[in-house]
């Protein structure tokens, strides 16, 4: 499903050019739970803004579902974002004015889904992470725990194959943090494709495969050291 | 995403912050109320002049004046300056002429128990309620009869009235003007709004024609109108009265028919006006363009706001185009909103000016469909650089943006 082969990413920072992402090979198939694991400023949120087509690398290249990501036009790009990946975000990245399904609804009506079908789609997601009751209250008066869900459930609304999340629990204390990951293991359980970015070991150990990152470079390129 | 669904977003930002929209619509509200006020005031200004010179009876009239009045100079020794019961005579005698008449006009004073008040008097035919352009409230205007009579007998004012009688009723008591008695028949108010009237204050007598010409047989005719019978060329008619009236009668040019003379009149008056009206409105168009500058500040600030917001809406898969519609949309609504604000704080403050002042304020749809527009417009051309900016925000700086 993504094939990452030799991507490099560079930024000019005045005279110099900063290497964040240096010969990254990476493959991950569908149904799987990667975690990438690295210290911060080690180029994951990088790697992760190229995963979920919001970068493009400076060479190398990016297969998702077979289609070379940098041969993909602005409109085409924002299109495998609102139907083919779902991104959960460390603060949630709600919208604040708008309620628990409004949040949802969104990336339906980019998509141009009837409001009806979404209206319904929405309190059915929410209802599948336990949030029927939330459905129109606003971000503020929804819990850390309770805003990720929200964003999990928004992430899923146009029935992505693929999940991103970008340290998901870094916002939340471990136990709810643990509800998280419990989710996502579910969705994977049911063939959702994962990808959580995290710096916590402890996290990181609960998918099926980790892979470590450090100075750009993945250290154990395919290491199988996560929970069997 | 539809335009409706644009629409209603556009609409839930511009609420969820409903003080600063208000501000920042505030600038082409004004403008436009403004706007619609002075062009409703210009209009009606404009009609109400062009109506005073041409009221309906006098459209079938051929006002036939001495030359020097109609050409501003040192009077000639020789002129005529009035006309003569020799010329209504020979006038009358032309086929076509419906009626012919004349109006005076002059200071009087005006006497009763003692008090005296200088008031402007007015006299002509049994129908100068339609020239002098007064309502009879209470009586009787003067008849036919009155005039052929000569009888004694006016028309006051209602303040006039209230100045020389202390109680009702005033209709049937006796004034004196000119050391002659004359007999009130009718309260007659003036009408509403006159330009001439508001120089020349409101104490006005009406009497007939004949009357007056008793109590000062030395005011002259200067003006003499021939009714014309409906279908007849009153232009050619004119000409032909007039070349009667100066070569049978006086031997000279001394008169000249008045109606180009008047079309050149209004034709002036609705230059000045709109002119006038024109510049005002531009001054007020300033205060539009000043308020689209600060609708695109507005946006601008609300781009870097929502700067997070566009990231995470980039992120969900929104568009470039979907970015930019939403700010242009929101942005044309701010000064679309505040358009039709102005057009109704316009047409109310405009209604509210005909009310206290009396001016005749005339609001047209054109000024409303133009303010409109131009409130469109305005939001067009001040929210496509912010919308432009939210659209080419780098997501990724967008979402990590605090």
């Amino acid at each position: 499903m993504i094939e990452l082969s030799g991507v490099t990413k560079r930024y000019r920072s005045g005279e110099e050019w900063l290497t964040v992402l240096d010969d990254i090979h990476l493959t991950v198939a569908a149904g799987e739970f990667v975690s990438i694991m690295g210290p911060s400023g080690s180029g994951k949120s990088t790697l992760m803004h190229i995963l979920g087509c919001l970068d493009v690398p400076t060479s190398g290249s990016y297969r998702l579902f077979g289609r070379p990501i940098e041969r993909l036009s602005a409109q085409e790009l924002a299109r495998v974002r609102n139907q083919e990946i779902g991104f959960v975000f460390q603060n949630f990245h709600l919208l604040p004015r708008m309620t628990a399904q409004k949040n949802v609804e969104l990336p339906m009506m980019y998509a141009g889904v009837p409001r009806r079908e979404r209206h319904r789609r929405a309190l059915e997601l929410l209802g599948q992470v336990g949030l029927a009751d939330r459905a129109h209250h606003l971000p503020n008066e929804l819990s850390g725990g309770q805003k990720q869900r929200v964003a999990i459930a928004r992430a899923l609304a146009n029935r992505p194959a693929l999940l991103l999340a970008d340290e998901p629990t870094g916002a939340l204390d471990s136990a709810t943090g643990q509800e998280i990951i419990d989710l996502f293991l579910s969705l994977n359980a049911d063939g959702m494709t994962v990808v959580l970015i995290t710096h916590d070991p402890d996290v990181a150990r609960r998918a099926r495969r980790i892979v470590r990152i450090q100075d750009g470079r993945l250290v154990t390129g395919a290491g199988e050291e996560g929970r069997p | 995403m539809n335009l409706g669904e644009m629409l209603l977003s556009a609409w839930t930002a511009i609420r969820s912050n409903k003080l600063r929209s208000f501000l920042t619509m505030l600038g082409i509200l004004i403008g436009v109320s403004a706007i619609i006020t002075i062009v409703a005031l210009g209009q009606g200004g404009q009609a109400a002049v062009i109506a005073t010179i041409e009221s309906p009876r006098l459209q079938n009239t051929i006002q036939i004046l001495p030359k020097e009045t109609l050409e501003p100079g040192l009077p000639q020794p020789d002129q005529i300056l009035s006309f003569s019961d020799q010329d209504f005579q020979l006038a009358r005698q032309f086929s076509g002429v419906e009626d012919v008449y004349y109006t005076l006009y002059g200071q009087a004073t005006v006497a009763s128990d003692g008090r005296v008040v200088n008031a402007e008097l007015d006299a002509g035919p049994q129908y100068l309620n339609e020239i002098a352009h007064f309502t009879v409230v209470q009586g009787r205007m003067f008849t036919d009869a009155d005039v052929l009579a000569h009888r004694r007998v006016v028309l006051l004012s209602p303040s006039l009235a209230e100045k020389l009688f202390t109680g009702a009723p005033r209709v049937g008591q006796t004034v004196q003007i000119g050391g002659q008695p004359l007999q009130v028949i009718g309260i007659a108010a003036p009408a509403q709004f006159n330009l001439l009237g508001s120089f020349l204050g409101t104490d006005y007598v009406y009497m007939p024609a004949t009357t007056c010409r008793d109590l000062f047989p030395w005011w002259s005719i200067s003006e003499m109108d021939v009714e014309v019978k409906p279908g007849i060329d009153k232009v050619d008619l004119g000409n032909r009265i007039v070349t009667a009236l100066n070569i049978r009668v006086h031997d000279s040019n001394a008169f000249e028919e008045s109606t180009r003379f008047y079309a050149g009149l209004e034709q002036t008056i609705g230059q000045v006006t709109r002119i006038l009206t024109l510049v005002i409105g531009s001054i007020a168009g300033i205060a539009l363009v000043v308020g689209g500058v600060g609708v695109m500040n507005i946006m601008l600030v609300s781009v870097t706001e929502r700067t997070q917001e566009i990231g995470i809406r980039v992120s969900l898969g929104a568009t470039q185009r979907v970015i930019l519609l939403q700010f242009l949309i929101e942005s044309v609504l701010i000064t679309l909103i505040g358009g039709v604000l102005g057009v109704l704080l316009g047409v109310m403050g405009s209604l509210v000016l005909r009310a206290v002042t009396g001016l005749p304020t005339t609001v047209s749809g054109w000024a409303i469909a133009v303010s409109l527009v131009f409130s469109t417009f305005i939001g067009l051309v001040c929210g496509i650089y912010p919308a432009n900016k939210a659209a080419r925000l780098n997501p990724i700086d967008a979402l990590r943006y605090e």
